[in-house]
């Protein structure tokens, strides 16, 4: 079938005669752009936030040019100085003593994280909406922000150093109860994110509230909770590391004094352990994070 | 059957019907096994011991009480300092979230198709990550000098860390449809980050910069004590002067100030997503 009988010739070249009219049909305007004085305005206030901040901070910026061939040095020297790899007897000692207080900070943020992880554990439930009544919520809510609020740095200086002098003890505490805050809050985010079958088949079945609690809540929880665990390790080495520049123990302490005085070999020896037993516990943690949320892999196929 | 047996006894029961007892596995007790003698080894390595809570407590109570009779006049000089704070957490934010966002899209899958690039842009940022904040901070001052160049600079690496892991699981995770809608009509790489993956992950990543501003608060505290200027170096110079009572009006106003941020955030994030 032909599609066509006769070729068309588009509208706006035909003319139109008196004989066959074409008929105007109104040609819909173009929608009018949204407005962007919104956008403008916004940026215009970020530049104005900035330039005030520039002006305020009053950085050496001359200090930036000079930067660049300092870091070069550098880091050929810490390179050398990882370089050296432990056959001298000197280096020996260094990478041992690097890997003995990266120890020691990975000890401190395990032993915090195990505290934060207990204590938080039955806070959450109290400060989630559907297991605790109302007013212990906001209360309990309330006392985990101002927790959350205070920087471990502060409560180590603050409180823990006083009371059980320098050491990692010290260090590990603080990050115990500084962990509180965030778990506490992720646990009660989990529980407040459950599935009411459960808990209303434990109660149909005659089960007290801890029965609900322990059968119902739990198991619905408990994945996610201790990946919520696992990351908290994670962060807790970094703060554990932190936390050893005032004196609570593991590798910060070392950092601290071997940059005082610029001993540039064992600086990159240092940093080059630090990322290393990072990097591996943060792929472990990982790891078992996600085989934990997302199930053992399915068994391969068996047909075929 | 005797007399005694008023009831006949129930027949066999067929095997299969009562569900098994959940147990857990063996894979399970061996982790929690693990888990324990890990703990046991922490606990002995760090010397746990809480006997100088009620031993040594008369020491250690001195140091607290003066804690807890702040000399509030003192904030009033420390106000400078909290301006640099700021600006130090904003302007680091601000270059360390767009240099984040690079990174980000070199580091996802999804806009970097070439499996070296961004599987060595994810090592990289993970071992960008894996120094913490006091690192880059005493790498900094060493570089640049005492200051508050060296407070952002560290700040700046420290941000870009964070907010490129954010950023590129939330790339992973985005809507592929738009992207192959730019791939049919012809968009290079550029192109298609700019016009289909930035729209989506633009909530997200907003969110992700107010995070990171509101750690900058807090991380400036160990910054400035090893030098990056802010409050931080006022916390450390009454900290060496051993003026509990003048800390701890500082950190009173640091816990209201790192408080009211989290709740202004919360706030911001509520109307952006």
């Amino acid at each position: 079938m032909s599609a066509r009988t006769r070729p068309e010739t588009p509208s706006h070249k035909v003319k139109p005669t008196p004989s066959r009219p074409i008929p105007s049909r109104p040609i819909p305007s173009r929608p009018s752009l949204p407005h962007k004085w919104r956008y403008t305005v916004g940026r215009l206030l970020l530049l104005v936030v900035v330039i005030v901040s520039i002006a305020i901070v009053d950085a050496r910026w001359e200090r930036l040019a000079e930067a660049p061939p300092l870091f070069a040095d550098y880091s050929r020297l810490m390179l050398e100085g990882i370089g050296h790899y432990p056959g001298a007897d000197p280096y020996l000692d260094y990478w041992s003593m690097a890997m003995d207080l990266m120890l020691e900070s990975l000890q401190i943020a395990w032993v915090g994280t195990v505290i934060g992880a207990a204590l938080s554990f039955p806070v959450g439930f109290l400060a989630a909406s559907n297991v605790a009544p109302p007013a212990v919520v906001f209360a309990v809510r309330q006392v985990l922000n101002v927790i959350r609020a205070i920087p471990e740095l502060i409560l180590a200086i603050a409180v823990m150093l006083p009371l059980f002098g320098l050491g990692p003890l010290a260090g590990a505490l603080a990050i115990g109860v500084g962990s509180i805050g965030t778990l506490g809050k992720l646990t009660s985010e989990a529980i407040e994110g459950i599935d009411r079958g459960p808990v209303d088949a434990v109660r149909s079945a005659g089960g007290n509230a801890l029965q609900v609690l322990r059968w119902g809540v739990l198991p619905q929880i408990l994945p996610e909770v201790v990946a919520f665990w696992l990351y908290r390790f994670e962060i807790n080495i970094r703060a554990s590391a932190i936390l050893g520049v005032v004196g609570a123990g593991g590798i910060g302490s070392l950092l601290s004094q071997l940059f005082d005085r610029r001993l540039w070999d064992r600086i990159g020896i240092t940093i080059a352990v630090i990322i290393v037993v990072t990097v591996i516990v943060d792929q472990i943690s990982g790891m078992i994070r996600h085989r934990i949320i997302a199930g053992p892999k399915p068994a391969a196929p068996t047909a075929e | 059957m005797t007399i005694l047996a008023l009831t006949p006894p129930a027949p066999p029961e067929p095997p299969g019907i009562r569900p098994a007892w959940p147990r857990p596995r063996g894979s399970s007790w061996a982790l929690l096994a693990a888990a324990g003698a890990v703990s046991v080894w922490a606990l002995i390595g760090i010397e746990f011991d809480l006997r100088p809570l009620w031993q040594d407590f008369g020491r250690g109570w001195f140091i607290i009480r003066e804690f807890f009779s702040p000399r509030w006049p003192f904030l009033v000089r420390t106000i400078p300092a909290w301006t640099e704070t700021l600006s130090i957490a904003v302007l680091a934010t601000l270059v360390g979230c767009s240099i984040g966002l690079a990174a980000a899209m070199l580091a996802s899958q999804v806009t970097t198709r070439n499996r070296l690039v961004h599987r060595g842009s994810r090592l990289l940022l993970s071992m960008v990550r894996s120094l913490p904040d006091v690192g880059y901070g005493l790498l900094f001052v060493a570089l640049v000098g005492v200051g508050s160049l060296a407070g952002i600079l560290a700040l700046v690496m420290f941000n870009i860390g964070i907010v490129a892991k954010l950023t590129a699981e939330t790339i992973d995770a985005i809507d592929p449809g738009p992207l192959e809608a730019a791939d049919a009509s012809g968009a290079d790489g550029l192109q298609r980050a700019r016009m289909t993956v930035l729209p989506q992950i633009l909530p997200n990543y907003l969110s992700y910069c107010l995070y990171v501003f509101e750690l900058n608060i807090r991380a400036s505290v160990v910054i400035g004590i090893v030098g990056g200027g802010g409050i931080g170096s006022v916390i450390q110079v009454e900290l060496n002067r051993f003026n509990y009572s003048n800390l701890s009006a500082i950190i009173v106003l640091l816990i209201v100030v790192v408080f009211s941020i989290d709740q202004f955030s919360r706030l911001l994030r509520r109307r952006i997503i």
